[in-house]
């Protein structure tokens, strides 16, 4: 019974036991709901061994929108506790809790899968590839990912969730202040989804570098592609260095050493340093590929090339390279001097010039532009008015000097929400309705897109605008309440309200899902919004293979080019087409990985070894059956009658 | 024979050895802190491009261009990290 | 499979390229890895607490580990050399002195590791140990998993022959070895010579 007691939730409620209850029931109905109708097989022959990038992002997708609810609960249970002063529907622990998980869910579990969701399906589209350069490697990176999302979401009912925030400082994250297991979910979790992020931006980098299409020069790459080029280049340096800081964090309190101790030669201010090595970096990868989804989302709705493709490159490589340089800003109160906290904040000012020519480059876009309010262009352009708020209050911040009165008020809430909703959220949702029908072969409906769009951009102003007023007036962050005599509760009610709005506005994009895979006409051809990009010149659902024969391409506009002024972009003929088996080593080894992982957080050494011990067997097997594993033949009589089926029904 | 010991290698292989006895020498002599560390900067830094340069093949390649931008960009990155955690941590604490 | 002749075996077919480049980019990816040890060991030289500093080091272990390590990245080299000359049986005596180098370094680390044990300097002792543990640690446990790696690469090229695919994987396994040496000479110059300075 004594080693049970180590998985009891250490400080219990009923909304707790309800979600066990919850999760028992749902986990239930799935596994009878797949075994009623008989869908084992197909799930595991279509979607768990597959290495198709296309498969890999859908699911990368779908495990994104879940984790946004998941989050939106978490957000909506935290104004629900603001909404009046002395209000009691959480207590001190249980905010921490909600608002550790709203802030690592968001950032890591949704926003990341969500970018690769759509690198993994846009990328190789627009290069005119037939995959990514390592598709296992690819199914490894989303298994990892998602074992690391799974582990930190049983946190809560089984041994207890992180409470220290979601940038886990220490010394409060340390054994002595964090004493449950709820750190050390954080610590493990994040270790096993950054290891597949590095090897995503591995894998992607290779694909982007080696696997253009004849002709397609590095600077006539589609600019989303640009954006994840950069992106990838940021993830290779700065996630091998978070996953040596969450190393140091996770033997600091599981096996004693002395990194971010405050005696014995420990400096807890390393952790804070090291992350935000880490988390500034990380902040770009998020925007930088919603950068690139707005300029493909403005230049084909606006109908025009778009502005100054040079500049915008340019642009995105600067911010590439000042974004490494800035992450004290962060942390100027820490206690280091005049000369340091000076240099990060000139370098930190000097990310809004870049940026600005980004956002006069849109703005150049369109002018003189045909403009078309589909839904995608109505989120990309609430996105750059929103998305200057939130630049100019980051000036603001980054004044060294003035920081010291902004520090951890929801003055800086109100910021970050306003670059990373409008700036991240907006752009994937934006880009998951451009690329909708790419990805299933039907439209999502604009009407009920727009209901959502209005809903979520009139009420994100409602959530956090008054929370640059309160955070001005003094109201402090992460405080689970405040007194009715700092007036902060009108402001407060008022945000609450927002937030209520802005859940409906995503439940409403939720519905838009289900209405139109239901209702949704199937026959709308491979170029529904007459778009630019290579993507769009093959047909929608993308078969398996991608393209039949590979583009010749001469331009950064080359379908565009090719619809315009008649090239043909595919002169080649009909080949055999080499394709990469399906294997269920991914899966297998990164449930060992979860064990492991799982066995480390509970103190269990011999089933954590054991584990390790069984992922390299999962390597060593791999690197044995690679010499006689080549893959299969697609022949060119199935080629020919896939597309002849494909683009037959919709011409 | 010969052949199995080609000469680049062998010299590549002796100036190694070489670099390592200079290396020593901040250990041997009494040398001032700026001195010795100009001799260790020096040393370790041909080192790492005898073996990229000679060993590793690094320019060999169609891809020579992405990956020496790649090993530049990286060693820009881990100088900026080293430098600016010296910055905060001990020059300007 | 295209396979390209007029290259390298290892370089010959295009999987073979995408594997090369990809394993560059994953060395830079190493090269950060490190990076943060190294910033972190230099912010954390002086804070020993109550433990002992850089007065641990001995210079003989130091020498007998670099000199193992450069001559293994030398071996290595010429294991390449012979697989392009295709003559398999210096390749895998070549690897396998490699591996023996190797398995001399991981000795003497371990013997060392054990020496600073019992002079009362372990990893929970002070914040400088920590680090110094974790870096001399993490290059340590590269060359293990090495020495594992390479291992299996011998196994392979005696049972498959010289393959476009063993060719090339042995080819990667000799970048990652060369890293490694690297690394190691950073660690000589930065942790041990300056420490003994």
């Amino acid at each position: 019974m004594e080693f049970f007691e180590r998985f009891a939730v250490p400080h219990p409620s009923f909304a707790i036991y309800a979600s066990m209850v919850g999760i028992a029931l749902t986990s239930l109905a799935i596994v009878v709901g797949l075994t009623y109708f008989k869908k084992w097989g197909y799930l595991w022959r279509e979607w768990i061994t597959t290495v198709d990038h296309k498969r890999i992002g859908i699911m990368y997708i779908l495990a994104a929108l879940i984790m946004l609810l998941r989050g939106l609960v978490d957000a909506v249970m935290l104004r629900a506790q603001l909404a009046i002063p002395d209000n009691t529907i959480l207590d001190s622990q249980h905010y921490n809790e909600v608002f550790s998980a709203h802030g690592v869910i968001m950032i890591m579990f949704m926003a990341m899968p969500f970018l690769f969701g759509l690198m993994n399906i846009v990328t190789p589209l627009q290069i005119g590839a037939r995959d990514v350069a390592f598709p296992r490697l690819n199914a490894i990176s989303f298994w990892l990912f998602f074992m690391g999302a799974m582990l930190f979401n049983i946190a809560f009912v089984v041994g207890g969730a992180p409470d220290a925030g979601w940038t886990s400082y220490f010394p409060l994250a340390s054994e002595e202040f964090s004493p449950s297991v709820g750190t050390n979910y954080y610590m493990m979790s994040l270790q096993l989804s950054g290891l597949g992020t590095l090897m995503t931006g591995i894998n992607f980098l290779t694909t982007i570098f080696r696997m253009r299409a004849p002709g397609l020069k590095l600077m006539q790459l589609p600019m989303f592609t640009w954006a994840m080029l950069v992106t990838n280049v940021l993830i290779i340096a700065v996630f091998p260095l978070f996953a040596v800081a969450l190393a140091f964090g996770a033997m600091d309190r599981m096996f004693g050493t002395q990194f971010f101790t405050i005696g014995n030669g420990g400096m807890d201010m390393m952790w804070a340093n090291l992350f935000w090595v880490w988390g500034h970096p990380e902040v770009y990868i998020l925007i930088l590929p919603a950068f690139g989804i707005y300029s493909e989302i403005i230049s084909t709705f606006a109908r025009r090339n778009l502005y100054g493709y040079k500049s915008m490159v340019a642009s995105m490589v600067a911010i590439t390279i000042l974004s490494l340089v800035v992450w004290a800003h962060h942390f100027y109160t820490m206690g280091q001097g005049v000369l340091a906290n000076s240099i990060f904040s000139i370098a930190t000012m000097a990310i809004a010039v870049p940026t600005g020519i980004k956002i006069f480059n849109w703005l150049a876009t369109l002018r003189k532009g045909k403009i078309e309010f589909t839904t995608p262009m109505l989120w990309s352009l609430a996105f750059i008015p929103t998305f200057l708020i939130g630049g100019v209050t980051g000036v603001m911040l980054a004044m060294a000097s003035a920081d010291f009165q902004y520090h951890n008020t929801m003055f800086l809430v109100a910021h970050f929400h306003y670059t990373i909703i409008p700036g991240v959220v907006y752009a994937f949702i934006a880009g998951l309705i451009y690329w909708w029908p790419k990805m299933f072969g039907f439209m999502l409906n604009e009407k009920i897109g727009k209901v959502s769009f209005w809903l979520v951009a009139i009420f994100f102003n409602v959530t956090f605008f008054p929370m640059f007023i309160t955070g001005l007036d003094g109201q402090a962050r992460r405080m689970y309440t405040y007194s009715e005599e700092t007036g902060f509760g009108p402001l407060n009610l008022i945000a609450s309200i927002g937030a209520i709005g802005l859940a409906l506005g995503f439940i409403v994009l939720a519905y838009n899902i289900y209405w139109s895979t239901r209702y949704m006409p199937r026959n709308i051809g491979s170029d529904p919004w007459n778009a630019r990009s290579l993507e769009w010149s093959i047909p929608s659902p993308v078969p398996v293979y991608n393209f039949a024969t590979l583009p010749h391409v001469k331009s950064s506009q080359a379908f565009w080019d090719a619809k315009t002024k008649g090239h043909n972009l595919f002169p080649d003929k009909v080949e055999e087409i080499h394709m990469p088996n399906n294997s269920g080593v991914p899966f297998i080894m990164c449930v060992i990985f979860f064990i492991g992982a799982f066995s480390l957080i509970f103190d269990m050494i011999p089933l954590a070894i054991a584990s390790l011990i069984g992922v390299f067997a999962c390597m060593a097997y791999r690197s044995f059956e690679a010499n006689h594993d080549h893959g299969y033949h697609i022949h060119v009589k199935e080629i020919e009658e896939t597309e002849e089926r494909l683009r037959g029904a919709n011409k | 024979m010969a052949q199995l010991f080609p000469k680049h290698h062998v010299m590549g292989f002796i100036f190694s050895l070489v670099l390592t006895v200079v290396a020593m020498a901040v250990v041997v002599y009494d040398l001032s802190y700026t001195a010795a560390m100009a001799i260790l900067l020096i040393t370790a830094f041909m080192q790492a491009g005898v073996q990229l340069v000679m060993f590793m093949h690094a320019g060999e390649s169609e891809d020579k261009v992405t990956i020496y931008t790649n090993v530049i960009y990286m060693v820009f990155f881990a100088i900026v990290t080293i430098l600016g955690t010296l910055l905060l941590f001990i020059w300007d604490m | 499979m295209k396979i390209d002749n007029s290259l390298p075996l290892e370089y010959s077919t295009e999987e073979n390229r995408l594997k090369i480049l990809g394993f560059w980019i994953f060395l830079a990816a190493e090269i950060a890895l490190f990076a943060t040890l190294f910033a972190t060991y230099f912010a954390y030289q002086g804070r020993t607490g109550n433990g002992p500093g850089t007065e641990i080091f001995e210079i003989t272990p130091v020498l007998i580990n670099t000199f193992a390590l450069l001559t293994s990245s030398f071996t290595i080299g010429l294991a390449v050399n012979a697989m392009r000359l295709g003559n398999k049986k210096a390749m895998l005596t070549f690897l396998g002195l490699t591996l023996a180098l190797g398995l001399v370094f991981l000795g003497v680390e371990i013997k060392e590791f054990f020496t600073f044990v019992h002079e009362g300097a372990t990893i929970q002792t002070s914040g400088y140990l920590s680090i110094l543990f974790s870096t001399l640690g993490t290059h340590g446990a590269h060359v293990s998993l090495g020495f594992f790696w390479g291992l299996f690469i011998i196994i392979q090229v005696s049972k498959y022959g010289l393959t476009p695919h063993t060719a090339n994987k042995a080819f990667i396994f000799s970048l990652y070895w060369h890293f490694l040496d690297v690394v190691w000479i950073f660690i000589f110059s930065f942790v041990y010579l300056k420490g003994m300075m």
